[in-house]
């Protein structure tokens, strides 16, 4: 089963973190990344752009028309983005609870229902 | 030979290879390399040159040259010198009289690996798959899959393995559950039919087809093998053109392979008066009723109940006891199916689950209970992980209440 995970944050929050520290976190996450992929588990590690680079794209006379995002006006929104393969939502929030921040922030964890086959 | 006959040979050999290299040479890691290089080269050979006179011993001689090609790299050069301690005339005499496969199955099922590795290697090493393929199945990355066996390889090289200890009873059971898991992959894929995935029903059945004819009084290896065909055999009848999923009660029995029910039900009438009996051959008996039987009100379901509550001792956990309810259910009506339920509900790993969900509000739609059973309904397919499913069940609710 594969399984969604998500951090949210804003530009306050990191802001708060001193600039010197940034390495040693991003480290961290680094080598949770390695990890997980090593042992076959995680398929992807996406980190996102500001908020402000968020764009809202709808189709208008066949052609793209973009307006400033995101789509929801929430506080916080997704920094990051995990794709896992594992056999038991257990083993999946096992992993969650090894992300390097989950001592502090929650992690969003999703199952995905579906996805389609490469037919290559 | 075609080209599908010799595909089907050379995956037939591959364990074979796999256990005569380990044999006269040990390193399990690298042999299973040699075995894949060996199998691609005779899939491209031998269809331009034609078949070798004993194809096993060519497959075996390419491979143990494939070995010394890697062992020539700096890296390997400690494996070399094993290899030169290894006295290989002696190696060599027993080679050929010898079929390691099985013990080549029990390590790529053995304790310590997890089960997802243990799946894949099994493909691997024992089905003769590429690491794309069963990637492709499993609709993971190739690099993913390729880390899953690359690990579970190693892992078997540092706990060492022995080719001539009959393997324990609960190391048998491991393989049968890697079996299993093959299987239940295959018949829950929901994806369209893939060009490249191989199908891992077939496969699992081809693998336990084998495993019975080298362990035929093993009467849970009967077992599963009965269970796979009588569940397989409902495949024509289970999803609708659209690929939408059809419950058992409204299946077209007409459309059931009968070939493959003989043949499920002739395998656990074997097993079953051996005595020994283990969850495979009940969960086997149990699909063989439904299966020889023409309609769901036409099912022998006290029999079915008989077998839950045997199922239940033998393998006690809170999803068999759900399936005992609906047979209780469907024995003494839906509301002593749901009071077995109402006495699981207190288990904490049903609380939340969706087949509770599912099972109460099947059985409150037979009870006539219909605003429960819709509620019901929606709480199942929005706790579901599986998209069929949860169509289904919302289909369901939709059904009742417009």
């Amino acid at each position: 089963m594969k399984y969604l995970l998500m951090i949210y944050g804003n530009q306050e929050k990191w802001d708060s973190i001193p600039a010197e520290a940034w390495p040693e976190e991003i480290a961290k996450q680094e080598a949770f990344n390695q990890h997980y992929f090593s042992t076959g588990e995680l398929l992807g590690a996406y980190g996102l752009g500001d908020k402000v680079t968020a764009k809202l794209v709808r189709r208008k006379d066949g052609a793209a028309a973009l307006t400033d995002g995101p789509y929801l006006e929430t506080k916080e929104y997704m920094a990051s983005f995990y794709v896992l393969d594992v056999p038991s939502e257990e083993r999946a929030y096992e992993i969650a609870a090894q992300m390097p921040w989950a001592d502090q922030e929650p992690v969003e964890v999703w199952p995905i229902l579906h996805e389609s086959a490469h037919d290559a | 030979m075609s080209p599908t006959g010799i595909e089907d040979l050379l995956r037939e050999l591959a364990p074979q290879v796999l256990g005569a290299l380990v044999r006269r040479y040990g390193d399990f890691e690298a042999c299973e390399d040699a075995t894949q290089e060996a199998l691609l080269r005779a899939a491209t050979r031998w269809p331009a040159d034609g078949m070798p006179a004993n194809p096993r011993g060519w497959l075996v001689t390419v491979g143990s040259r494939a070995l010394v090609d890697a062992w020539r790299s700096e890296a390997a050069r400690r494996e070399r010198e094993r290899l030169v301690a290894t006295p290989e005339s002696e190696a060599l005499a027993r080679i050929d009289d010898r079929d390691d496969s099985l013990a080549m199955l029990f390590a790529c099922c053995q304790p310590g690996l997890s089960e997802p590795s243990q799946v894949a290697l099994t493909l691997r090493a024992i089905g003769g798959l590429t690491t794309a393929q069963i990637a492709a199945a499993f609709l993971v990355p190739e690099s993913t899959m390729a880390q899953r066996i690359s690990r579970a390889k190693k892992s078997i090289k540092d706990s060492g393995l022995s080719l001539d200890t009959p393997p324990e009873p609960d190391r048998l059971a491991a393989v049968l559950h890697v079996l299993y898991l093959i299987f239940s992959e295959g018949y829950a894929a929901s994806g369209g039919p893939s060009l490249t995935a191989p199908s891992l029903t077939a496969e699992a059945i081809r693998l336990t087809r084998w495993l019975h004819r080298l362990l035929p009084a093993e009467a849970e290896v009967t077992g599963l093998l009965a269970l796979m065909l009588l569940t397989d055999a409902r495949r024509p009848a289970r999803t609708t053109s659209e690929g939408a999923l059809v419950p058992l009660a409204e299946q077209d029995r007409g459309r059931w392979d009968t070939g493959l029910i003989a043949e499920g039900v002739a395998l656990v009438s074997e097993a079953l008066p051996r005595g020994r009996v283990g969850p495979y051959q009940l969960q086997a008996a149990i699909a063989a009723v439904h299966d020889e039987a023409p309609s769901v009100t036409q099912t022998d379901w006290p029999q079915i109940l008989a077998l839950y509550d045997l199922l239940v001792r033998v393998v006690p956990g809170p999803i068999v006891s759900l399936n005992r309810a609906v047979a209780v259910g469907m024995v003494h009506g839906p509301a002593a199916g749901l009071a077995e339920l109402s006495a699981l509900a207190g288990d904490a790993r049903l609380a939340d689950h969706h087949r509770l969900f599912a099972t109460r509000a099947h059985l409150r739609a037979l009870a006539g209970d219909t605003d429960g059973a819709v509620v019901d309904f929606r709480a199942a397919a929005a706790r579901t992980t599986s998209l069929p499913e949860r169509r289904y069940l919302t289909a369901r609710a939709h059904a009742l209440r417009p």
